[in-house]
């Protein structure tokens, strides 16, 4: 993920670069321009042709170059350039021109641009009409870097924060898009920009899930690679170079945390959170190998476990939703809410009791963590001896086969595994992940198994959401990072992880509870989580990938470029623009990765 | 009153007119030994380093076909008479440093010609000049060489205007101008063989980049000029002269320079030939000046647009306007 230095194309000229092209017919889509012998038209760049209409008057026709065509004018034959080049005896001329896909035309008279008017290069005013920044509140533009010409892209935030869409969708191939580099770019440009509304960004929330390596757990240290050219751009585009700052969750109370005092500088703050160790069984400790301080140790007690119901994250694989077991756990489920009762002097633990006061088989068993459950379970679910003939309680497994029942209690045992959701759930003080302790909340799970991947990030969204149900208030947002989509919504299957990333999708805009969605697959991840991200984002794609039907928004030649884009340069797509916009952004000043980390003390600190 | 008709015919019927090549026919004088008097030998060119070659070339057109039929005089039957248009320019090779080509002295005109003498005008056409002029003449081929002879007046202009600019000239065609300067006539094809079997054998034996020793065309007679011939290529499965063009230059020029010009085009004329397979007159329709002739055919502008702007003048005319004193018949 590291990336190139940032070069920025330097800003070109206004002014005339060329006619509309007479051979052939120019539409209200696309017309070519023959350029003039001193002026360049690069592909992405964005040119304004005035035209005069009979009964409409001056029509401004605005437009993105999608590709740059040169030929030798009287040439029929290939081995001509050699006549041409090299002997000098066969008369040429050489031709440059470039094909432009029309992005706007002004007033809104859909006419083609007449052959033969001027082109000029589309700067100031004429370049946010072509890009229609125009029609975005100034308070909502986001810039999120620079276009080929050296100036800001912004996004319409109406898009991201529910006010007319939401959502973002980040796909490219890993390594080289920089997917997840970007979408901590955009938070840091959502919380840090001085001209968005507030309403959008005041106490704005981040949650963040760490997947892959320990790449995340760095914001708040300054990199080695940022350089002062990358500083020159945050700068122009509006926000100081400053790391995340990392902030302490008080055990006191929850939200009360403040951020640890790191010296100048303000901005966003970080907390990291990872499962406890498995060897930590008193101590707690963070399960993490790259960094140990400010890593807070997070696990949820029993009592919690039952509470929020989330037994059904447990059952996360597809291949759990084929049989019964979805009808057992649910049953499962509403049976520990009833019957669930702390236990004195237990912290977090908790006792069944049947609440018509009849004794049952597992009468006075404590659970304190998952193996206790597993055991409680078994005696109602699959009772030995004669406890009760051998017969499960009927309030727990209704009519259901003993087989599918002894499959559940299967799938169950294996998932309390230590290796799995063992460390997440045990008895003692509360160390919930405190959401509100800090702007963005990093959840270290890339050392756990799928399964117990799965069960945090279902329990994390379902908290999230449910939080935001119960205020019904929108804001302050809530924002997701989730990287590898495909494996929490995938395109096939059902589980309850992909019922709430659905249900995200679809209500989360108006809710407040934004989805920042990366995959190097788009066509891997459920249609319907896709489709709600208003915002969509690609960087390098695969070949194939990019001719998949997700990527119907792009043009045929941004298509053909996806495959080639360098790191730190991505597409853009946006309602507010009916053209994909190639932008790059710069690199960030926080490391990405271990060795990328600032040594403390470095006179350089605080560039 | 007289009117002018435009045939319905598409101007390209008719009988073409090969109103070229073909000589005097008192020009059968040759005398081989102004150069060497045993032997022809082929005789190696050699490239002196000019710095530049104009070659000079015309297109012309019949644009449409015309009759002049005489309303008060019936009688008199239709008179024919034909639009045209010519263009003549040259492709200048610069051949210092980066060598490159570009069009030169490219004009283009318009003449309409009527035959018998008439001097009725054609009317004001917009945006086409046409110019009137008269010919005794009243069949097709005596029209168009009419054409063909103000072309190649306009040809003969064009290549002593470039050799007085200082540039060396290879002009399409015999020559038909005898002042001393550097035009050479390039003449592709042979009607007549100008030596007698001894020397001719030696064209046989040319290889590219060879030429014959110069020869006299017409010693004793008013059009004296220095002729050679020159292999451009070797043709597969061709005869002996296939791959063969015949050069002059102005006898005026001198025997010395005639060598150096005979030398130079017999070393750089081969290079310009184009290969066979890209052109069907290859390789004696050499590269620029099948490119200027594509480049002047396009100014003469769409003939469709042209043929329907003179439709549309002449549709238009009530009378025919007096005759133009400067144009009367030359």
């Amino acid at each position: 993920m590291t990336l190139p230095p940032f070069e920025p194309r330097r800003s070109a000229e206004g002014g005339r670069v060329g006619r509309v092209a007479g051979v052939g017919q120019t539409t209200s889509q696309e017309f070519r321009v023959v350029l003039d012998g001193d002026r360049y038209l690069a592909v992405d760049d964005l040119v304004v042709v005035r035209t005069e209409v009979p009964e409409a008057g001056t029509v401004s026709t605005y437009g993105i170059v999608t590709e740059s065509e040169a030929t030798y004018e009287g040439a029929t034959f290939d081995s001509d350039v050699h006549r041409i080049g090299d002997g000098g005896f066969q008369p040429a001329e050489r031709v440059r021109s470039a094909r432009v896909a029309v992005t706007r035309v002004d007033p809104e008279i859909w006419v083609a641009a007449g052959p033969g008017e001027v082109v000029e290069r589309a700067r100031g005013l004429d370049r946010q009409r072509a890009l229609y920044v125009d029609t975005i509140d100034p308070q909502k533009r986001l810039a999120v870097g620079v276009g080929r010409d050296g100036d800001e892209i912004e996004i319409d935030l109406d898009y991201f924060d529910g006010t007319k869409g939401g959502h973002m969708s980040i796909s490219g191939v890993s390594g080289v898009a920089t997917k997840t580099t970007f979408a901590f770019f955009f938070l840091r440009m959502l919380t840090g920009l001085p001209n968005l509304d507030p309403r959008a960004t005041a106490n704005l929330r981040a949650l963040v899930f760490n997947v892959k390596g320990e790449d995340l757990l760095w914001l708040d240290r300054p990199s080695t690679k940022f350089s002062e050219e990358d500083a020159a751009t945050w700068q122009r585009l509006g926000v100081e170079p400053t790391s995340f700052r990392l902030a302490t969750p008080s055990r006191d109370g929850r939200g009360g945390s403040r951020p640890r005092d790191l010296g100048a500088g303000s901005g966003p703050t970080v907390a990291y959170w990872a499962p406890p160790a498995k060897a930590s069984r008193d101590a707690v400790l963070p399960d993490v190998s790259g960094r140990q301080e400010g890593i807070e140790a997070f696990y949820w007690t029993p009592e919690e476990f039952i509470k929020e119901g989330l037994l059904q994250f447990v059952f996360t694989d597809a291949s759990d939703q084929r049989n019964q077991i979805p009808f057992v756990e649910e049953r499962v489920r509403t049976q520990l809410q009833r019957w669930m009762q702390p236990v004195e002097g237990e912290p977090g633990a908790v006792t069944l009791v049947d609440p018509s006061g009849a004794v049952h088989s597992a009468q006075g068993e404590v659970i304190r963590d998952m193996d206790s459950l597993v055991t409680v379970l078994g005696m109602l679910l699959e009772p030995e001896g004669d406890d009760s003939d051998g017969h499960p309680h009927p309030a727990w497994a209704g009519r259901v086969q003993p087989g599918t029942i002894s499959a559940f209690m299967r799938r169950l045992q294996s998932a309390s595994s230590d290796l799995r959701l063992g460390r997440l759930v045990r008895a003692g003080v509360s160390r919930r992940i405190d959401r509100s302790a800090a702007t963005v909340t990093v959840v270290a799970i890339q050392a756990m198994h799928d399964l117990a991947q799965r069960f945090v990030v279902g329990a994390l969204l379902q908290e999230t959401f449910r939080e935001k149900e119960l205020t019904g208030q929108s804001h302050p947002l809530s924002v997701v990072v989730l990287d590898e989509l495909n494996k929490y919504a995938p395109r096939e299957g059902a589980s309850p992880l992909k019922e709430m990333l659905v249900d995200i999708a679809q209500r989360g805009r108006s809710l407040g509870v934004l989805l920042i969605g990366a995959q190097q697959s788009a066509s891997r991840v459920a249609p319907d989580v896709l489709e709600n991200a208003s915002i969509r984002v690609a960087g390098r794609l695969d070949a194939a990938e990019s001719e998949r039907a997700e990527f119907g928004w792009m043009l045929p030649s941004t298509k053909a470029r996806a495959r080639l884009l360098k790191p730190g340069t991505m597409v853009l797509s946006q309602p507010a623009v009916p053209v994909p916009v190639v932008f790059s952004f710069p690199r960030v000043p926080w490391a990405t990765r271990r060795d990328e980390v600032r040594p403390e003390g470095d006179p350089f600190k605080g560039l | 009153m007289a009117k002018l008709y435009l045939e319905s015919w598409a101007p390209g019927f008719g009988s073409p007119v090969e109103a070229d090549q073909s000589l005097p026919p008192s020009e059968v004088d040759v005398d081989p030994t102004v150069e060497v008097t045993g032997a022809w030998e082929p005789l190696p060119g050699l490239d002196d380093g000019a710095r530049s070659i104009a070659f000079v070339d015309g297109i012309r057109r019949i644009d449409a076909r015309l009759t002049l039929f005489d309303d008060d005089d019936p009688a008199n039957g239709p008179i024919p008479g034909v639009c045209a248009s010519y263009a003549v320019g040259a492709t200048v090779w610069h051949r210092e440093d980066t060598p490159y080509s570009t069009f030169e002295h490219v004009t283009v005109r318009r003449l309409a010609v009527l035959g018998r003498g008439r001097i009725e005008q054609v009317p004001h056409v917009p945006g086409l000049d046409y110019l009137t002029e008269a010919t005794e003449g009243e069949d097709d081929a005596q029209l168009t060489a009419h054409v063909q002879t103000r072309m190649r007046q306009a040809e003969g202009a064009c290549a002593t205007d470039l050799a007085r600019e200082g540039h060396f000239v290879v002009a399409d065609g015999p020559i038909n101008e005898f002042a001393p300067h550097q035009v050479i006539g390039y003449v592709k094809t042979h009607h007549r063989s100008y030596l007698a079997p001894p020397e001719a054998a030696c064209v046989g034996r040319l290889r590219p980049g060879e030429r014959t020793p110069l020869f006299r065309i017409n010693p004793l007679g008013k059009f004296q000029r220095y002729s050679w011939y020159v292999r451009l290529a070797t043709v597969p499965f061709g005869h002996a002269w296939s791959g063969v063009v015949r050069c002059e230059s102005a006898f005026a020029l001198g025997r010395e320079e005639a060598r150096v010009v005979a030398d130079r085009t017999a070393a750089i004329l081969p290079r310009v030939a184009p290969p066979l397979h890209i052109d069907p007159r290859a390789p004696q329709n050499l590269v620029p000046i099948a490119a200027l002739e594509k480049h002047l055919r396009h100014q003469l502008g769409d003939a469709a647009l042209v043929e329907r702007a003179l439709r549309a003048a002449l549709h238009a005319q009530t009378t025919l306007p007096a005759p133009r004193p400067e144009a009367t018949r030359r």
